[in-house]
């Protein structure tokens, strides 16, 4: 019904409509209106049919009359000019100009974008599946419950490592403190897309960052599981290395989809970059405080209660024959020197 | 604890009454004692001094090995000089070393005209009897020649290289001078003091048989010579401990651990037993050499340590206990000192290892690493924490310096099949 509707109003009205978007510099939407009248009226004072509060802005600055079925762009001999200032194209007077859809053209300090109302759109955006988990974790249980699960793990965290004996509230105290340090994070960008114009959504940044902070405490669990199960030979233990990797770039996926819109590509580009800075950055710190030469050496001794063993042990003989391979190994690194 | 040997280089006072059996040794021998300095080519400064005693009539002086060692390990950065009696100065060459006592032969260029008044030290041909009166000589902080009296009180008893006990006050500087009986015959040589009159002297013999080999042949390169004696040296250390008697000996209520039985290798062992608050009730026993090789300040070599922890869990659970173990184990480091220059970094490995006996299962970790100037010889680390028991733990650990692969593999196997429940 619509769509009929819709057709039999373009035939009957001569006029083509024209959508005018008032943009900022760095093209974002400030407001729309869409127009159907055969003369536009651009300008500071209060006859236009848009109105501009830029001081740079003429009174009646332009107008925009449709004339044999096309636009045409008139300034009225304005003081600061008016400029097409498309995208990849020459800035040139807009005196005369011959509106094609799409065109952004400058008034004073501001801009203005003109779309024809037939301007194809993006395709829509389906809700990403991340939604519904999203979703989940904001709600205010689900958010007590992982800050609360993050809260008792740190705790016993510090219970675990700590060689004396400790009463509850020396355990709370610093679980507590770090919670809130983690908390900082989700608030952080909250704060910025607040401030970027865009919604804080508190809740759901908390809520999503929780859920991937005890997700990252359960890789280390299963990584830790997986070192004191295998010999220094395996290499099953750099794919769990791995997974904090993925986590950590999940989180700030997550992260930048909730506070900001931005496209698919950037967003992938965005938190791989933090995630490379991240990881990049605190290998590169250990590496520069890596001495020229450790006395020390430097092995992996991670232990677990027995009933987190799950393989096997070797025998002596197989302990005896790989260690036999270092031998080779440091004496070529001794004369190689 | 451990009793604690430096390479004379602690100052005692001197008290210095000279009988006048002293004086008169003094006077004959003064013309052969030198004093041995090591010169740094570049700045023209000597950078240590100790003592030394021609023992042949062309020139062949001894001292020690650590007085020279600069040199032996660097030989174009030093070079070596004597002061004589007369404050006459010459340059000395290296002829001959031997690390493991700590020995030393340098030559001096003599004049054919002077040689003839020159007097030598004659070596003693028997050992001295307990408590027979001795003098060291030597040049005690660059303070001039002094003769110290002393007594002789045997052979160290738990040395795997054979020190000679003197009660007598030995100081730094003094390294590489001569011990004499009343007949002015080398008994000794200078090496090392506990403080408190308690010297340590190179039985002469040592020194004989370095000079009769260096007679039969001057060794091509130092460095060549003193990697062959490290060899030999850690070949028959290994080879005595590894066929001596292992026994077996309860740690805590249920560990078993091996107790070497060899007199060179001293246990001492301490518990928290006293500590009511501790978390862990700990056991540990540790045995070492108490000796090690001088290759130079920066590099010993020839040590071994052995360590045995005994954990029990008192008032938590497994999980609090398993995470404390670990932090006990976490840095186990090197029983040498050794540097950049000297050894590669060290190359682990660690696997989950049952010994044959089936009653314990441990995480093992062996590390090694090479010596640079000496190939074949390696720094190994061991280190086997017991994963089998939930309020109880086993850690068993051992470095071994300056040992060659077949040795140390020996060794380990042996240690892991040693170490169980009962």
């Amino acid at each position: 019904m619509e769509l009929i509707k819709e057709e039999l109003v373009t035939e009957e009205v001569p006029v083509r409509e024209l959508v005018i978007e008032e943009i900022s510099r760095n093209h974002k939407l400030l407001h729309r209106h869409k127009l159907n009248k055969p003369s536009i009226n651009i300008g500071r004072d209060y006859h236009n049919d848009i109105i501009l509060a830029d001081p740079h802005v003429c009174p009646s600055h332009i107008s925009i009359d449709f004339i044999d079925e096309q636009w045409q762009i008139t300034d009225n001999q304005t003081v600061n000019g008016t400029f097409v200032d498309n995208f990849k194209e020459k800035k040139h007077e807009a005196n005369q100009h011959i509106v094609r859809d799409g065109d952004v053209i400058s008034l004073g300090k501001s801009q203005l974008r003109l779309l024809f109302s037939d301007h194809a759109v993006e395709p829509t955006l389906a809700f990403s599946p991340f939604e519904s988990f999203i979703n989940l974790m904001r709600h205010p249980v689900a958010l007590f419950i992982s800050i609360a699960f993050f809260t008792l793990i740190a705790g016993s965290i510090f219970y675990f490592n700590k060689p004396i004996e400790v009463n509850f509230s020396q355990l709370f105290v610093p679980a507590i403190g770090m919670t809130l340090g983690f908390a900082l994070w989700p608030a952080g960008v909250a704060l910025v897309s607040h401030l970027s114009k865009q919604d804080a959504r508190l809740m759901a940044q908390l809520g999503v960052s929780f859920a991937l902070f005890n997700l990252m405490w359960f890789s280390d669990v299963l990584e830790t599981i997986v070192t004191f199960n295998s010999s220094s030979d395996n290499i099953l233990s750099i794919f769990v290395t791995f997974t904090s990797v993925i986590l950590a770039f999940t989180l700030f996926w997550l992260n930048s989809y909730i506070g900001f819109h931005m496209s698919r590509k950037r967003r992938i580009v965005v938190s791989a970059s933090i995630t490379l800075l991240l990881f990049g950055g605190s290998y590169l710190i250990q590496y520069s405080k890596k001495p020229d030469f450790n006395p020390r050496p430097n092995y992996n001794a991670t232990i677990m209660m027995p009933s987190f063993l799950i393989t096997n042990s070797s025998s002596v003989d197989e302990f005896i024959n790989n260690s036999s391979k270092l031998f080779d190994k440091t004496k070529k690194e001794a004369l190689s020197e | 604890m451990k009793a604690f040997f430096t390479l004379v280089f602690i100052v005692l006072s001197s008290s210095s009454f000279a009988t006048e059996q002293a004086e008169q040794l003094f006077n004959q021998l003064k013309p052969s004692l030198y004093q041995i300095k090591l010169i740094d080519k570049a700045s023209g400064e000597k950078s240590s001094i100790g003592s030394g005693f021609q023992i042949s009539k062309d020139g062949i002086i001894a001292t020690n090995y650590h007085v020279i060692s600069s040199y032996a390990l660097h030989p174009k950065k030093y070079r070596i000089e004597y002061l004589n009696s007369e404050g006459e100065t010459g340059l000395l060459a290296l002829q001959s070393v031997d690390v493991i006592n700590d020995l030393a032969l340098v030559k001096r260029k003599m004049d054919s005209i002077s040689s003839d008044d020159i007097a030598f030290f004659q070596l003693s041909k028997s050992t001295p009897h307990k408590g027979e009166k001795l003098f060291s000589l030597g040049n005690p902080h660059d303070l001039g020649m002094i003769v110290v009296p002393g007594t002789y009180n045997g052979l160290k008893k738990e040395s795997f290289n054979q020190r000679i006990h003197f009660t007598g006050s030995i100081n730094s500087g003094m390294s590489g001078g001569p011990v004499v009986n009343k007949q002015a015959e080398v008994v000794g040589i200078n090496v090392a003091t506990s403080g408190n009159s308690i010297g340590f002297l190179v039985p002469h013999d040592k020194l004989e048989s370095l000079y009769q080999a260096f007679l039969q042949a001057v060794p091509e390169s130092i460095e060549q010579q003193m990697a062959a004696q490290l060899t030999a040296n850690q070949n028959k250390l290994m080879n005595e401990i590894l066929n001596s008697p292992w026994q077996a000996k309860s740690l805590g209520k249920h560990g078993t651990i091996p107790i070497i039985d060899v007199p060179f290798i001293r246990c001492w062992g301490d518990s928290n037993a006293d500590k009511a608050d501790a978390l862990i009730l700990t056991a540990v026993a540790n045995c070492s050499l108490d000796e090690n090789t001088y290759l130079s300040s920066r590099f010993f070599t020839g040590s071994m340590e052995i360590e045995f922890r005994y954990m029990q869990a008192k008032d938590i659970g497994a999980n609090k206990f398993y995470h404390l173990y670990q932090q006990q184990i976490a840095h186990a480091g090197a029983g040498n000192r050794a540097g950049k220059d000297n050894v590669t970094q060290y190359q682990c490995h660690h696997d989950l290892v049952m010994p044959s006996n089936q009653t314990i299962n441990n995480k093992s970790i062996f590390c090694t690493r090479a010596y640079k100037k000496f190939p074949d010889l390696f720094d190994v680390l061991y280190l086997s924490a017991s994963i089998d028991k939930n309020k109880q733990a086993l850690v068993s650990h051992f470095t071994i310096a300056g040992v060659d692969q077949k040795n140390a593999l020996a060794f380990t196997r042996k240690f892991m099949e040693a170490v169980s429940w009962n």
